[in-house]
């Protein structure tokens, strides 16, 4: 439809609401020199400007946390061997080695969330003012015509309010909520030579019919940075309040203490902090690929590490940790992080030939466990050893790897003396017959075992105030879903100004979104086309 | 004049997704047929490099179609789109099966009879899979920018990039890896699901960019000159940065892995004759084209201009030549132990500095490594060269980023000569100015949204793996660093007004720091990520 042109008048106008929403830009930082220091301040610190700056000094500082090596990183003992006297001292009192704690890093993150915190309170009243409290129900010709979505249409002469509804029936089939208000428009009248005649004022009263929809989009800004702060904020109380720490769990042992690793440069101090229950590893197991492989990582399926806590307060509990599945107990975080890859036992096999002659008896025996024969002599599972020797009496192993495995044997025949017996593998047995003689009056052949390792490492996280988990889940899933909010819906508005004219009633109808413009101007075409076709 | 464009653009609604839906759809019916016909059905591999086939031959008609504008080719270069996609993504379902039926056959066979579940073996282990992903969120980007005509010339470039893609994919091998246990969790396909997915949607985003200031007449010489720093950092940084130091190209070596699967990198580097010299002489063609454009940006000579086009053309010329010099040594050269040898006879500093390249892996603290003397480092060199030499080949596979690096310089300087080829013409088929800043500003948005979703879900897998949610690694900091590049781009937009050019800068920086945490996080920085 073509846009007919007007004489040129002048339009007086009042709007129900504020003009405020016509010539509504963003908040320009545009205070005197001359207004108090500290406003001139909060202005800076609350402007996008200052907020973008922020945002690239932490882009640059955390890409030279990227490529000097930090102190917590693997290899950084030899990169830091490799600088020059020259590079450490001035890295180092840079604080490059540990920039993402350095003070600056930290003081850089306050002001960023102070930008946040102080660039919304700044500009949500106008928002909620504009969008919500008083929204821009009219809106004269010349401003829709002005809008990136324009249509104008020309019907014939009818009832305004039946225009008015008819429209608003289309409006609201197509999901937009949807307000009639009526628009007085003034406007001076022209004399006999066609100038402006000023007391010539007529008016006249217009139908606005406005729809709109997703007006809450306008918040969703701060509804991301609402999720910021909590991220940011319970990551720091969880930094703040918490600490990591590591325990070896070997099984049978019990402990009630765990090692704080801390960092200096290339020096690594660990302190013991106390627990408050004590933890006692009863059991550890390597699930591998290839049962008859090595207990390397590139053949495990997974870790699991059982543990009984002992608690003064609460009683015990089991549990077991495994990869990717901590136990939470108290504030505290156990994980599966790694393994002493020795080789050792959990579960044996023996066969055991009877002295005297008879059937071959075979038995299992699990780690710390022990086992009764039929004829009562009881068999405990002591020790195994993967690459078994002996150190003048004393039982050892050359190596991790399973090359001699032998398992030491507490036996104690019925009404006679504990003894120690050392179960080897047929091979082994052939190589050591002196070893591999009977004992408590049996031959003792280690004829299987399910392979892990000797001992299992826990890190543990101390969150006592579950920061990293609000933080985290609901700062960082509420993040997530506020821009999927922000980003894949928008805040759609549409006027129709409905002005009866002497050869009709023409009907100007003109839309905006905040987002997805292309996406709006199909809804606002299809919108336009509806209304066409039922006028 | 509304209902015109919605007509056309849009009337047809759901038939819009019919490609996207037939290259989803069709592979998982491939999908299907692995799972019927097993090993004997066609290879990943294969499939991967159909796929590369399919998106440079769409790109080829999409480039055809905006110079000589025809339906025909329009058609063909959607649908080889289409076929790219289908190709893509069933290379990445195979894969998947195929990585089942290799760990399934290794356990059985050892009687091992427990199942693990399947999503222990989709393809997100390490970069090959992610490379895989990544070309196929750009391709299915590209397809969903398609729904409308005067979008689809686009595919013309974001396809070459997904090309690019693939390539660094093959040059880095599809051999399966023992995956580390703590990549056993099903956070693994979310958070590695979603990084790919951003990853593609940002390759978008940086060709939309490289569209707009095309449209918006940057002069092409402007692009030739960021093209050629672009080409000269590559040949600046490979090898060690002895190229331009020593005028030689130093190819890695592979020690075969006794126990099958992916070779290990050797500590040394071959010469490989002429190689460097020709690389070296490309930079300085290159310097040649920088010069040239500069004065004619500055001074305006006309001279310069045409001397600057020479040189470039040249320079594409002596890059074709290098690339296949290069690959063609790597793939000719057998008797590697006595040239190494030779080599070494001649310059034996790099015996220790094999070295220290040794030590560094085995953890030593800084003053175990600082008491290691020079001799006790070429004596390490020694003993590795004497227990291996003779195993050590060459493979186009040791150095995928540094292959692929030269060949994403010599894509730059081909499209930048491609651009100043009836340049007019081809700005004129573009989509308009607003058009593009939307679609930009849109793909930014998504590309945004996505970074948000990786870094989330990475930090939440991370609190269940290794306890603590964010502890500034590097492909943590890098993809932290990306996102962050990306708000201030949106908030520069909303709240400056700035638009457009500014906007197009912005998200072309946004994409190389997607493209460093890709690639180099995982190549060139220690970290937690560097099986990834």
């Amino acid at each position: 439809m073509d846009d007919k042109k007007e004489p040129l008048s002048y339009s007086l106008y009042y709007l129900e609401m504020s003009a405020a929403e016509e010539t509504l830009k963003t908040k320009e930082i545009s205070t005197p020199k001359t207004a108090p220091i500290l406003n001139r301040m909060l202005d800076f610190i609350s402007s996008v400007r200052f907020g973008v700056s922020q945002l690239c000094a932490l882009v640059v500082l955390s890409m030279i946390g990227m490529l000097i090596i930090q102190q917590n990183v693997q290899g950084f003992d030899a990169y830091y061997a490799s600088l020059t006297p020259a590079e450490k001292l001035v890295y180092g009192s840079l604080g490059f080695f540990d920039i993402y704690y350095a003070w600056y890093f930290k003081l850089l993150l306050l002001t960023l969330s102070l930008n946040i915190i102080l660039a919304s309170i700044d500009r949500f009243p106008s928002v909620w003012k504009n969008y919500f409290t008083k929204p821009k129900l009219t809106a004269t010709r010349p401003w829709l015509l002005q809008q990136p979505q324009k249509e104008v249409l020309q019907t014939v002469a009818g009832d305004d309010a039946a225009i008015a509804e008819r429209i608003k029936s289309v409006f609201e089939a197509n999901r937009l909520k949807t307000r009639v208000t009526s628009l007085q428009d003034a406007s001076y009248g022209l004399d006999a030579a066609g100038q402006k005649d000023f007391s010539n004022i007529s008016t006249r009263t217009k139908l606005v019919v406005f729809g709109e929809t997703g007006r809450i989009n306008r918040l969703g800004a701060y509804i991301v940075h609402v999720c910021l702060l909590t991220l940011f904020i319970g990551h720091f109380v969880a930094l703040q309040t918490g600490f990591d720490a590591d325990v070896r769990m070997i099984p049978g042992d019990a402990t009630d203490q765990i090692q704080m690793i801390q960092f200096d440069l290339d020096k690594r101090e660990k302190f013991n902090v106390q627990l408050p229950f004590t933890m006692t590893c009863t059991d550890i197991q390597q699930t591998l690929i290839d049962p008859r492989g090595s207990i390397d990582v590139t053949n495990t399926l997974d870790w699991r590490t059982q543990i009984k806590v002992d608690d003064p307060e609460y009683g015990s509990t089991i549990a077991d940790v495994s990869m990717n599945k901590p136990f939470s107990y108290r504030g505290y975080r156990f994980f599966q992080a790694q393994t002493i890859p020795v080789g050792n036992a959990r579960e044996i096999e023996l066969n055991l030939t009877p002295e005297i002659g008879g059937e071959p008896l075979n038995v299992k025996i699990s780690r710390l466990g022990s086992t009764a024969l039929p004829d009562g002599t009881t068999v405990e599972y002591e020790e195994f050893q993967p690459d078994f020797v002996l150190n003048g009496d004393k039982p050892d192993s050359r190596s991790g790897d399973y090359n001699n495995p032998a398992a030491i044997l507490g036996v104690t025949p019925p009404g006679g003396q504990r003894v120690r017996v050392f179960a080897m593998g047929e091979g082994a047995a052939r190589n050591a017959p002196m070893m591999s003689a009977p004992k408590a009056g049996y031959k003792w052949k280690l004829a299987g075992y399910e392979k892990s390792p000797f001992a299992h490492v826990l890190s543990i996280k101390y969150d006592p105030f579950n920061g990293a988990l609000i933080a985290w889940y609901f700062g960082g899933f509420g993040l997530i879903g506020a821009l999927g909010f922000v980003f894949f819906f928008s805040h759609k508005r549409v006027w129709a100004l409905i002005d009866p004219k002497d050869s009709g009633t023409e009907v100007v109808f003109g839309g905006n979104a905040n987002r997805n413009h292309l996406g709006f101007e199909e809804k606002f075409n299809k919108v336009v086309r509806d209304a066409e076709a039922s006028l | 004049m509304a209902k015109e464009i919605y007509d056309s653009e849009l009337g047809r609604g759901w038939r819009t997704y019919i490609p996207a839906i037939v290259a989803i759809v069709g592979a998982f019916v491939m999908l299907g047929l692995r799972l019927q016909f097993g090993e004997s059905f066609i290879s990943d591999g294969a499939l991967m490099m159909l796929a590369l086939a399919s998106y440079i031959f769409a790109a080829l008609f999409h480039l055809t179609n905006l110079y000589a504008p025809s339906d025909m080719a329009r058609k063909i270069g959607l649908w080889s789109a289409v076929l790219g996609v289908f190709f893509n993504l069933s290379s990445w379902l195979v894969r998947w099966d195929a990585a089942y039926e290799h760990e399934i056959a290794i356990m059985r066979e050892s009687g091992n009879m427990a199942t693990p579940w399947i999503f222990r073996y989709i393809p997100f282990a390490n970069l090959y899979d992610l490379s895989l992903a990544f070309a196929f969120g750009a391709g299915i980007a590209t397809l969903l920018l398609a729904r409308r005509k005067s979008f689809q010339v686009l595919s013309a470039f974001t396809l070459p990039l997904a090309a690019l893609i693939l390539t660094l994919a093959r040059f880095i091998g599809n051999e399966f890896i023992d995956l580390p246990p703590v990549l056993d969790s099903y956070w693994r396909p979310i958070h590695v699901g979603v990084a790919s997915l951003s990853y593609g949607v940002a390759l978008v985003c940086f060709a939309i960019a490289v569209i707009y200031l095309l449209k918006d007449k940057v002069k092409v010489e402007a692009m030739a000159i960021w093209s050629s720093v672009f080409a000269i950092a590559v040949i600046a940084s490979i090898s060690k940065f002895s190229v331009f130091s020593e005028f030689v190209y130093r190819a890695g070596l592979f020690v075969p892995n006794e126990a099958g699967g992916k070779p290990f990198s050797a500590p040394f580097r071959l010469d490989m004759p002429y190689s460097g010299a020709a690389l070296a002489f490309c930079g300085l063609l290159l310097v040649g084209v920088i010069a040239a454009f500069l004065i004619y940006l500055y001074r305006g000579s006309e001279s310069a201009r045409k001397v600057g086009h020479v040189l470039l053309k040249a320079a594409l010329i002596a890059q074709i030549m290098t690339v296949g010099l290069l690959v063609s040594q790597i793939r000719s050269t057998t008797d590697v132990y006595p040239k190494l040898q030779v080599q070494l006879a001649g310059d034996p500093t790099q015996i220790a500095t094999a070295g220290r390249a040794m030590a560094e892996r085995q953890n030593l603290t800084a003053s175990e490594f600082a008491a290691i003397s020079p001799m006790q480092l070429e004596q390490l060199g020694r003993q590795y060269l004497q227990a291996n030499g003779q195993k050590m080949f060459l493979s186009l596979n040791t150095n995928p980023v540094e292959i692929a690096g030269l060949i994403t310089a010599l894509a730059g300087t081909f499209f930048v000569m491609l651009f100043a080829f009836r340049t007019e013409k081809l700005v004129e088929r573009l989509p308009s100015l607003e058009s593009l800043d939307s679609l930009m500003y849109r793909t930014a948005c998504l590309a945004f949204a996505g970074l948000a979703m990786l870094l989330i879900t990475g930090a939440i897998w991370a609190n269940e793996s290794w306890g603590r949610p964010w502890g500034f690694d590097s492909k943590e900091t890098g993809a932290l660093v990306a996102w962050l590049t990306y708000a201030a781009f949106l908030h520069t937009r909303i709240a400056r007004g700035w638009t457009g050019r500014s906007s197009a800068y912005f998200a072309i920086l946004g994409f190389l720091l997607v493209i460093f945490t890709y690639l180099g996080v995982s190549y060139l920085l220690p970290g937690l990520h560097s099986y990834a």
